[in-house]
């Protein structure tokens, strides 16, 4: 019982810390932002409900006022801004992400955590974050859409790297991800 | 490539503020000694001194150069000159298996995979641990840890290791196990610690006190004073001021 | 951990955050029910003169907060002034700021203990039903207490790093930060039982 609060509070705390250690590179020199991978370790570590809530947990806490999101920002005027509708999107994101990967359990670590960290942090998370998009800026999808598009083929990689860090995670500390417990 | 008449180790008069907080003012260290130690309280600025030693931190004022290399500036040639062992080898261990983690600094030079498999062979050769290539970092104990960190640092070849407490944690067997390994070693040596005993034997002290050199030079005199003044500090209140 | 609430004291640090967080919803419903750019330009001088009030500091930080909006406010304006309507480029813009200025107006007067309270008020439904409402401010401190911590085991990491590299930390240090993440959660559980649990 402690041990899920912990675990909740604990990644909550590993997506806000990612935001502050330095943008680190792709090795061709692409820089990226951590902070979306930790919501997707969420899901795929912790899994449905326990993902979900630290995702929650976190977004909740920007929302009162904590400098959490990547740049030290926060507070309720990111809930104002362009960016809402990701913000909404990353707990039901991470549930989705942890759903997928509680479910599918007869794949290897790696490959589950890969597709689902797609579907639930990116199909799910870039769908609240356009909706959010063309709301506050009148646009329509398509064009909300093609405000966002620059951003997917990071967000892509970051999902493989999930893939590849959940299993490494399965090898390290397998009793403690709970997605497959 | 160096000037002979430079010693290895060249510090001279480093000032180091992070975010306006003097932390390091006016230190300097020149010496060709093998073995140097540098003590202090918590807090005193030795771990700062460590990282400005090994380039990891670019100091606001003075230089920093080992073996003619300006280590905060010239970091392709740093990391083969000056290796450095922090206190927890969970917080430097980057790999899952102990040959991704020793290989990853001989890629990061240059060598090809064939070169790194070959250097990493051979360190665990010289350290008879074979065995250990394909072990993965998790079910090793702590010191077989510290262990791999110091091979991994060794098989760059570096004319200077700083090892930042690399004992604390340890139980008395390993302590003294990798003291010997350590001992053996044939580069310069660094070490970083609170604790007089651990360099009782070395050739050159330095003591920092609050980011300043309080005394510097042969070991007895200066690890007499500073055991003396620890225990002064000892014996009165040390824990009521809050470092703000 | 530093929270974004001014230093600067304004009397409405003292208003309850229930009556805040309720104003702002209301004007925020305004903000997005008006069209007409006239009154925009007035709602979002009007935010400005809120922020204006309690001393040159205070728009400062304001300001200063608003800056992350600039790369929208130029695609939008620039998208609209190609499109040959301005007029609603304008409305999207003033409208974008006006109701990002209003929230961070609250942020800034609020405290986090005034916003954990609120929290709390919010969630006594809840605790009708048995659940255990106690674990989320355990939660809240739990997070404020080991973000720092795990970012400096980050940088840690990260010099662990470029002690053997020139180059800056890649994605694979993400891992052994997730294990420090999930080692300190087991610790802290065991600190938890052995002082009675939850």
């Amino acid at each position: 019982m402690e041990r899920n609060l912990t675990m909740i509070a604990l990644f909550a705390a590993l997506i806000a810390a990612l935001g502050l250690i330095p943008k680190f590179t792709l090795g061709f020199g692409v820089p990226i932002t951590a902070q979306s991978l930790g919501v997707m370790l969420c899901g795929t570590v912790l899994g449905a409900w326990r993902g979900g809530l630290a995702a929650l947990l976190f977004v909740a806490l920007v929302a009162l006022g904590l400098p959490l999101l990547a740049g030290g920002r926060g507070g309720l005027g990111v809930f104002a801004s362009p960016t809402v509708g990701f913000l909404v999107g990353f707990p039901i994101g991470a549930f989705v992400t942890g759903f997928i990967m509680d479910q599918w359990r007869n794949a290897p670590v790696g490959l589950a955590a890969g597709v689902s960290a797609v579907l639930g942090g990116i199909l799910v998370v870039y769908a609240f974050g356009i909706f959010g998009m063309m709301m506050t800026l009148n646009k329509t999808l398509l064009e909300a859409t093609l405000l966002v598009q620059a951003f997917i083929p990071g967000d892509l990689i970051k999902a493989v790297l999930a893939g590849f860090i959940t299993s490494g995670l399965a090898k390290a500390r397998p009793a403690s991800v709970l997605s497959r417990s | 490539m160096t000037s002979q008449t430079l010693p290895l180790i060249d510090i001279e008069k480093v000032c180091y503020t992070p975010a306006g907080t003097p932390v390091l003012r006016d230190v300097s260290l020149r010496s060709d000694a093998s073995r140097i130690g540098i003590v202090g309280r918590n807090g005193s600025g030795k771990t700062s001194f460590a990282r400005v030693l090994s380039g990891l931190v670019a100091a606001d004022e003075g230089q920093v150069r080992i073996g003619g290399i300006d280590v905060a500036r010239d970091r392709r040639r740093a990391i083969g000159a000056v290796g450095i062992l922090f206190q927890n080898p969970d917080h430097q261990i980057i790999f899952p298996t102990v040959e991704e983690e020793i290989a990853f600094g001989l890629l990061q030079m240059g060598q090809s995979k064939a070169e790194a498999a070959r250097g990493v062979a051979a360190i665990l050769g010289q350290f008879d641990k074979r065995h250990w290539t394909q072990a993965s970092i998790h079910q090793l104990s702590q010191g077989q840890r510290q262990l791999v960190c110091l091979m991994a640092v060794l098989a760059m070849q570096p004319r200077v290791l700083v090892l930042d407490e690399p004992f604390a944690g340890l139980d008395i067997p390993t302590r003294l196990h990798l003291e010997r390994v350590l001992a053996g070693l044939d580069l310069t040596l660094v070490h970083i610690t609170h604790d007089p005993a651990a360099v009782a034997g070395y050739d050159h002290i330095l003591w920092l006190e609050r980011g300043e050199v309080a005394q510097q030079g042969s070991a007895r005199p200066v690890l007499r004073a500073f055991e003396t003044r620890m225990k002064e500090l000892g014996a009165n209140d040390d824990l009521s001021d809050l470092a703000g | 951990m530093i929270s974004l609430t001014s230093p600067v004291e304004t009397r409405a640090h003292g208003w309850p955050a229930g009556a805040k967080l309720g104003a702002l919803c209301a004007a925020t419903l305004l903000l997005f029910g008006v069209e007409d750019p006239v009154w925009q330009i007035a709602f979002c001088a009007g935010m400005l003169l809120l922020y204006a009030l309690p001393g040159r500091a205070f728009l400062k930080g304001g300001l200063g907060r608003l800056r992350m909006l600039w790369p929208f406010v130029a695609l939008i304006l620039l998208w609209h002034v190609l499109i040959s309507d301005a007029e609603a480029g304008l409305v999207i813009v003033l409208r974008m700021v006006t109701a990002v200025g209003l929230a961070n107006l609250v942020t800034m007067t609020t405290k986090l203990s005034d916003m954990m309270a609120v929290v709390r008020w919010l969630a006594g439904p809840l605790r009708r039903f048995g659940v255990r409402t106690r674990s989320l401010e355990l939660a809240v401190a739990l997070v404020v207490r080991f973000t720092p911590v795990l970012a400096a085991k980050g940088q840690m990491l990260s010099l662990a790093w470029r002690a053997r590299s020139r180059r800056r930390a890649g994605w694979r240090i993400v891992m052994p930060f997730t294990v420090l993440a999930i080692d300190d959660a087991e610790h802290v559980a065991e600190a938890l039982r052995a002082r009675g649990g939850l």
